[in-house]
């Protein structure tokens, strides 16, 4: 009888570790932005008001405390596509900022981009799919301003649907877009998407 | 007198454009000689004189050169052609990016007429037909693409490799460890009954 029960247990813990490491054998993607956190799930500009924009100067360091997130930020060009450039892969803890658009704080819209994970594990812009609205985006620019930006939603875009207008698209006020790469990924193609973080500006310390 | 004028050119240039967009390529020279019957003769023939002089790569239509081929919104554009003739004049037609018509007049060569428009800034990037009715009652055509330079990055970003991709490597472990616990715990229980039975 207990040699039965015994046999049973010895099954169960079997299953169980069958179980454990099918499940475990699924890959883990970076987190993706739910769909509370898109423009359509409400209005797109919630209650903090938009500051006033700043003259342009340089980002040099970028924070996104929620996530904690705090990198230095470098200059980024196009590619020959022109598609933007993005930071060395190697270095896990670095942001870019698209230098021959608006600087972070300046009236318009500034880009920055940064590795979702690189070769070696998680990079920069891991967490970016978990940021809600209303969170908080700090840039140091090189003029000893920082300029404090508000989530005003976080989307994810196919590669092949990627919203140029949308996000790279001027604004009247000061914008940010902080893209990295999210969605799908398969072994062959890579990631099938974008996760993009809009912003705009709301003080200055 | 003017604006009848305007108005003629004005009608003839549409009839043109609805005649070249309902064409297909292969009968579009068909339709240019259709157009040039209603002509005099004279200038019929005068044409397909110039035609032939005009044969470039095969292209039957008359040519209308337009520098710079690709532009951005704000930027000057400059068409020239040889079909209005030695001393001509033109009205061109720049209304399909919204930069209305144009006059073309005689340049620093006697045989081509030059004329201006400048891109709008609201002009969508594309490709735009510009058109050029000539006094002499002949057209020229050419295209021009309107791009945004200053437009900044386009399409996805490359921000990822896969490295966070993976397994969730402490489920997989403890999952094996369960698997080696149930093994030993099996093999005991299969080697007691084994033994058991033995001793009976």
């Amino acid at each position: 009888m207990s040699t039965k029960s015994k046999a049973w247990g010895i099954a169960a813990a079997a299953c169980l570790g069958i179980w454990l490491v099918e499940n475990g054998s699924e890959p883990v993607t970076p987190p993706v932005p739910s769909a509370a956190e898109a423009f359509a799930a409400g209005p797109e500009q919630h209650t903090d008001a938009a500051a006033d924009p700043l003259p342009p100067s340089a980002p040099v360091r970028l924070r996104i405390p929620k996530i904690g997130v705090d990198t230095p930020v470098m200059r980024l060009g196009l590619a020959p596509d022109r598609s933007l450039q993005v930071p060395p892969a190697g270095d896990s803890n670095l942001a870019g900022w698209y230098k021959d658009g608006t600087p972070p704080g300046a009236k318009g819209t500034a880009i920055v981009a940064g590795h979702v994970d690189n070769a070696k594990g998680p990079a920069v812009f891991y967490a970016l799919g978990t940021l809600k609205k209303g969170q908080r985006v700090e840039v140091d620019r090189a003029d000893g301003r920082t300029a404090v930006f508000t989530i005003d939603a976080v989307e994810v875009y196919e590669n092949d649907a990627f919203p140029d207008r949308k996000v790279y698209g001027q604004a009247d006020r000061a914008e940010l877009r902080v893209i990295t790469c999210g969605g799908g990924f398969t072994k062959k193609s890579g990631y099938q998407g974008n996760v993009v973080a809009f912003a705009h500006l709301i003080g200055v310390r | 007198m003017r604006t009848t004028a305007r108005l003629l050119t004005g009608t003839a240039l549409t009839v043109l454009t609805l005649g070249a967009l309902a064409a297909p390529p292969a009968y579009a020279d068909n339709h240019e000689r259709a157009d040039t019957t209603e002509r005099t003769e004279n200038q019929d023939r005068g044409e397909n004189h110039e035609r032939t002089d005009n044969h470039q790569g095969g292209d039957k239509k008359e040519r209308l050169e337009i520098f710079p081929t690709t532009a951005a919104p704000g930027e000057r554009i400059t068409v020239n052609t040889t079909a209005c003739g030695s001393g001509g004049h033109g009205i061109g037609d720049a209304q399909s990016l919204g930069a209305g018509d144009f006059q073309l007049s005689q340049g620093a060569h006697k045989e081509i007429v030059v004329g201006h428009f400048t891109v709008p800034h609201h002009a969508k990037p594309g490709t735009y037909s510009i058109a050029v009715a000539c006094d002499n009652g002949r057209t020229a055509k050419g295209n021009l693409e309107i791009r945004h330079h200053h437009q900044g990055p386009s399409g996805h970003v490359r921000t990822g490799i896969g490295g966070s991709v993976g397994p969730d490597s402490t489920q997989i472990a403890a999952g094996v460890a369960l698997l080696a616990a149930a093994a030993v715990g099996g093999t005991w229980l299969l080697r007691r009954r084994a033994s058991g039975a033995q001793g009976r």
